[in-house]
């Protein structure tokens, strides 16, 4: 499908090693065509499915659509990896920005820093997480003792914890994500714009914000898509009442082996975030046009 | 020697080949504690007797199983495994399971019928195990016959339940509608109504049992459901904690072996599934892995049998739901759940 | 006012620093308990767990695993740059909507493809692939969309007039790609590389499809294990691992500037 759509290029000029722009896609395709387009038509074709009749039906569709409890589950995946992907890239900036410049000793520490928690597994992590923030947790017993609160603070089985913990284990992938881009932009442009008396915040504001947009977009996107489809963070620190479309997917491939259902979910969840990634990327093509020659 | 990842099919068919003609076998089942017992208690001695060698396949709970058996239309890849009675209808029922035969599986005509019957005729049931009311015994004045007892206001803050997408749940539910003048199928509405009030009682739901186990450890909790077989572990790693089965009576957990249709090694899996039934097998079990049994004619210590499910009474006064109409209804059950209990925790 | 930022810059990144150690500081806390109560008192702690580790039950996984999220990181490193290459750095038209195709396995929850990466390949029959094999292949589709764009990212922002100078003054393609294509997707390339290591050594949902009886990662060991006990066993698993891969990249970089080499940018 890719390789035909690109098989014209129009700016032979822009194509700089003389490979035309479809060849080296061909490699990937193909993988991703067998072990992931191929696979992915047969749950389309599950989703059509039904659990009683042979002939397709459009029942797990109108199912998903006229059922609140499912779309209530679809908002909250939306709202929860909106926050995530946010809190991610607010939180990895600074620290992407300092591994780009620094040149001390202590860079190869931070980025060591940085990047290891991910190789403590993710369940555990997590657990780690509900011991901090549970009612008996560190938190509520340190504020408790202080005298801060008398009743615990609601910070773990509810929207909050499960944005902690995600924000955790999708932070490194921001950072990876914006320090690409921060290196790309050369520090001379900053020298030479303080030197010609421009203060720091102008400096971020019109030399290194517009210049990283490219890295903001994928912590953006990539904090998006890790959120929506996490499973173990939201259904340990989220609780009962947390459902999220991977949970729900979990749930109906496992316990209700409900498959054509879970195909729809799958579907849906993929059509949005096919949607969200191409509205990023003309998003991202558009402001760099805009910014960059 | 680090080069499995590539050429693994190749290395372990030259392996194979370098042992002769030895049969194997793969056993798909648990790991931690249960590993060991299994392998000590049933593994080691069908090696001994039958000069097969079992490859033990600790990977994946029971529904993930399942879902392996189900997407590779019967050819997972091991040959024995433990899942559920629920598990065993389903798969019967899509044809993905081996149908047991008398003259396969002699052993299975010494099952009681009681049991025998709840898991169809593609499932070997090997353990039986009830859901107990566990607690600790430090906190609680008296001993609680009841189930009625969770709903007493010392436990409030005190308890925990299971997700619904834990079996625990639906059963518990069916347990307190029989117990509350409705019956296990078409007239839950007491049942939800108690679990709606005990939602109120519960500092909240986990979906893994060793979470829950961890808030009973660490005494937050003071009681819960639990299936007795773990309840029964708690017991003797010396924990301040014991179990009842409850005057109103519980549902089991009926454990069954299944040998998928399409398994590689059939003949081996049907003899290990009958070895497994066997009396003495059967007593290892129950004695070693403390659990009850569908065979009625064991001979068990008298402190296992006042715990255990070992004879026909005690089947006889378990409740049995019909496992094939509860799985029709666990999805409609399930959003009854999220609407009635959940949200009564809040 | 500069002198003002720079404090809360630092105060900022000291906060965020402390936000990623911390759970961290639990699983260590834990791993050294004597019990499955997590303990902070150093007294009591004990290296039991770290002692039950030398156990092939733990050591074969984690073998197993590193040599899996090599494999992986290497493949999809490779794969990745050539999608890449085609849609942020040719722009052959509709790479917008390329781009998005290659990065779509990225938002389908891992169960579903783990189930159909299974049902397909039993559908057509090639069981002998289920095991390691489908277990590689999966784990890259998992992880190319990341390499793609971290790939994709850092062409974004190279100015492709320093390669048409190359050509103007003579340079061959091998050296264009060499000197000019390569050192601009470095630490693109690294970043997407690491991404992909890290996925493919945590991955649970797609492996538990895919492992073989007798040849488990490590993550699908320490899960089946948490089924029965949160063991503190399964922290020092953890740290144990995280340990050695950290030491790894230390030796790396000792020895060849490893992240110099990769993330040397614009020293």
């Amino acid at each position: 499908m890719a390789v035909i759509i690109c098989s014209t290029p129009t700016k032979p000029l822009r194509a700089v090693v003389p490979v035309k722009g479809l060849l080296p896609l061909i490699a990937p395709s193909l993988v991703l065509v067998l072990f992931f387009a191929i696979p992915m038509g047969m749950m389309i074709g599950i989703s059509f499915q039904s659990q009683t009749e042979g002939s397709p039906t459009l029942a797990s569709y109108s199912r998903f659509f006229s059922n609140d409890l499912v779309l209530a589950g679809l908002a909250r995946t939306v709202v929860m990896s909106g926050l995530v992907a946010l809190c991610v890239t607010v939180l990895a900036y600074p620290l992407a920005y300092y591994l780009a410049r620094a040149t001390s000793r202590w860079r190869t520490v931070i980025f060591a820093l940085a990047i290891a928690p991910e190789l403590a597994g993710v369940v555990l992590r997590t657990y780690g997480w509900l011991i901090i923030l549970e009612d008996r947790g560190f938190i509520n017993s340190a504020l408790i003792w202080t005298g801060l609160i008398t009743e615990p603070l609601p910070l773990s089985k509810n929207l909050f914890g499960v944005v902690v913990g995600l924000t955790h284990v999708i932070l490194p992938f921001g950072v990876l994500s914006l320090l690409t881009s921060l290196q790309g932009i050369n520090p001379n442009l900053e020298k030479s714009a303080q030197i010609l008396g421009a203060s720091r915040l102008a400096v971020i504001r019109h030399i290194i914000l517009p210049l990283s947009v490219p890295g903001i977009v994928s912590s953006f996107l990539i904090g998006f898509t890790m959120a929506a489809s996490a499973y173990a963070t939201p259904a340990l620190l989220g609780g009962a009442g947390f459902k999220v479309m991977a949970t729900m997917v979990y749930e109906q491939v496992l316990f209700y082996l409900d498959w054509p259902f879970a195909a729809v979910m799958a579907n849906v969840l993929l059509i949005l975030m096919l949607a969200a990634g191409f509205i990023g990327s003309r998003l991202e093509s558009r402001l760099h046009q805009k910014l960059h020659l | 020697m680090r080069y499995t990842a590539l050429c693994a099919p190749a290395i372990v068919s030259m392996v194979l080949a370098a042992n002769g003609h030895a049969e194997t076998l793969i056993v798909n089942s648990y790991g931690g504690p249960y590993e060991t017992i299994i392998r000590e208690r049933i593994i080691e001695p069908f090696e001994a007797r039958f000069g097969i060698k079992v490859i033990y396949d600790a990977v994946g709970s029971a529904s993930q199983d399942y879902a392996k058996i189900k997407a590779t239309n019967g050819r997972p890849g091991f040959d024995v495994v433990v899942m559920t009675a629920s598990q065993s209808l389903e798969g019967c029922k899509e044809g993905l399971l081996e149908e047991f035969s008398p003259e396969e599986v002699p052993n299975l005509e010494h099952l009681s019928s009681v049991i025998a019957g709840v898991a169809g005729p593609c499932g070997a049931v090997h353990e039986v195990q009830y859901l107990s009311l566990l607690y600790r015994t430090d906190k609680l004045a008296e001993r609680p016959n009841s189930w009625n007892a969770l709903l007493d206001d010392g436990l409030k803050g005190k308890i925990i339940l299971p997700t619904f997408q834990n079996v625990m749940a639906a059963y518990l539910m069916e347990i307190f509608s029989v117990a509350h003048g409705g019956d296990l199928l078409e007239n839950i509405d007491p049942g939800f109504a108690a679990m709606a009030k005990l939602a109120g009682q519960s500092i909240g739901f986990e979906q893994s049992s060793s979470v829950m186990e961890t808030y009973l450890k660490g005494g937050d909790v003071w009681a819960m459901p639990f299936w007795n077989g773990r309840a029964q572990l708690l017991v003797d790693s010396g924990l301040p904690v014991d179990y009842v089965l409850p005057k109103e009576g519980s549902i089991p957990l009926v454990a069954t072996l299944n040998v998928p249709k399409h398994a590689a090694n059939r003949d081996a899996a049907l003899k290990f599934v009958n070895f497994f039934l066997e009396k003495s097998s059967q007593e290892a079990w129950v004695t070693g892995y403390k659990v009850g049994s569908g065979r009625i004619d064991i001979e068990v210590p008298a402190d296992i049998r006042a715990k255990q499910i070992t004879t026909e009474a005690d089947l006889k006064a378990l409740l049995l739901p019909d496992l094939a109409a509860v799985a029709t209804r666990l999805s409609a059950w399930g959003e009854r759940w999220e609407r009635d209990v959940v949200a009564a925790a809040k | 006012m500069n002198r003002l930022l720079t404090y809360l810059f630092r105060t900022a990144l000291a906060a965020i620093l402390a936000f990623i150690t911390l759970p961290l500081v639990v699983v260590v806390a834990a791993s050294f308990s004597p019990t499955s109560a997590v303990t902070f008192l150093p007294s009591e702690w004990t290296l039991q767990w770290y002692a039950a580790l030398w156990d092939s039950r733990w050591l074969d996984p984690f073998l197993l695993s590193v040599e899996l999220a090599v494999i992986v990181s290497l493949a999809s490193g490779l794969l990745g740059v050539l999608g890449a290459y085609s849609v942020a750095y040719a722009k052959c038209p509709g790479h917008t909507a390329i781009m998005a195709l290659l990065l779509s396995p990225m938002s389908v929850p891992q169960i579903v493809k783990g189930v159909a990466v299974v049902l397909f390949l039993s559908s057509i029959g090639l069981y002998d692939l289920l095991g390691t094999p489908g277990l590689v292949m999966a784990h890259i589709i998992l992880t190319l969309p990341y390499v793609v764009r971290m790939a994709a990212t850092a062409m974004f922002g190279f100015d492709k007039r320093l390669d048409r100078a190359a050509r103007i003054l003579g340079a061959s393609v091998t050296q264009r790609i060499r000197y000019v294509l390569l050192p601009l997707i470095r630490s693109g390339l690294f970043s997407g590389m690491t991404f992909a290591f890290i996925i493919s050594f945590n991955n649970i949902p797609l492996s538990v499809f895919l492992v073989r009886p007798g040849q488990t990662t490590l993550p699908i060991t320490v899960i089946n294990h948490l089924e029965y006990s949160l063991d503190p066993v399964l922290a020092a698993v953890n740290v144990a691992s995280l340990l050695f891969i950290l030491g790894a990249i230390i030796l790396f970089e000792k020895i060849g500037g490893f992240s110099a080499q990769f993330h040397g940018g614009s020293k």
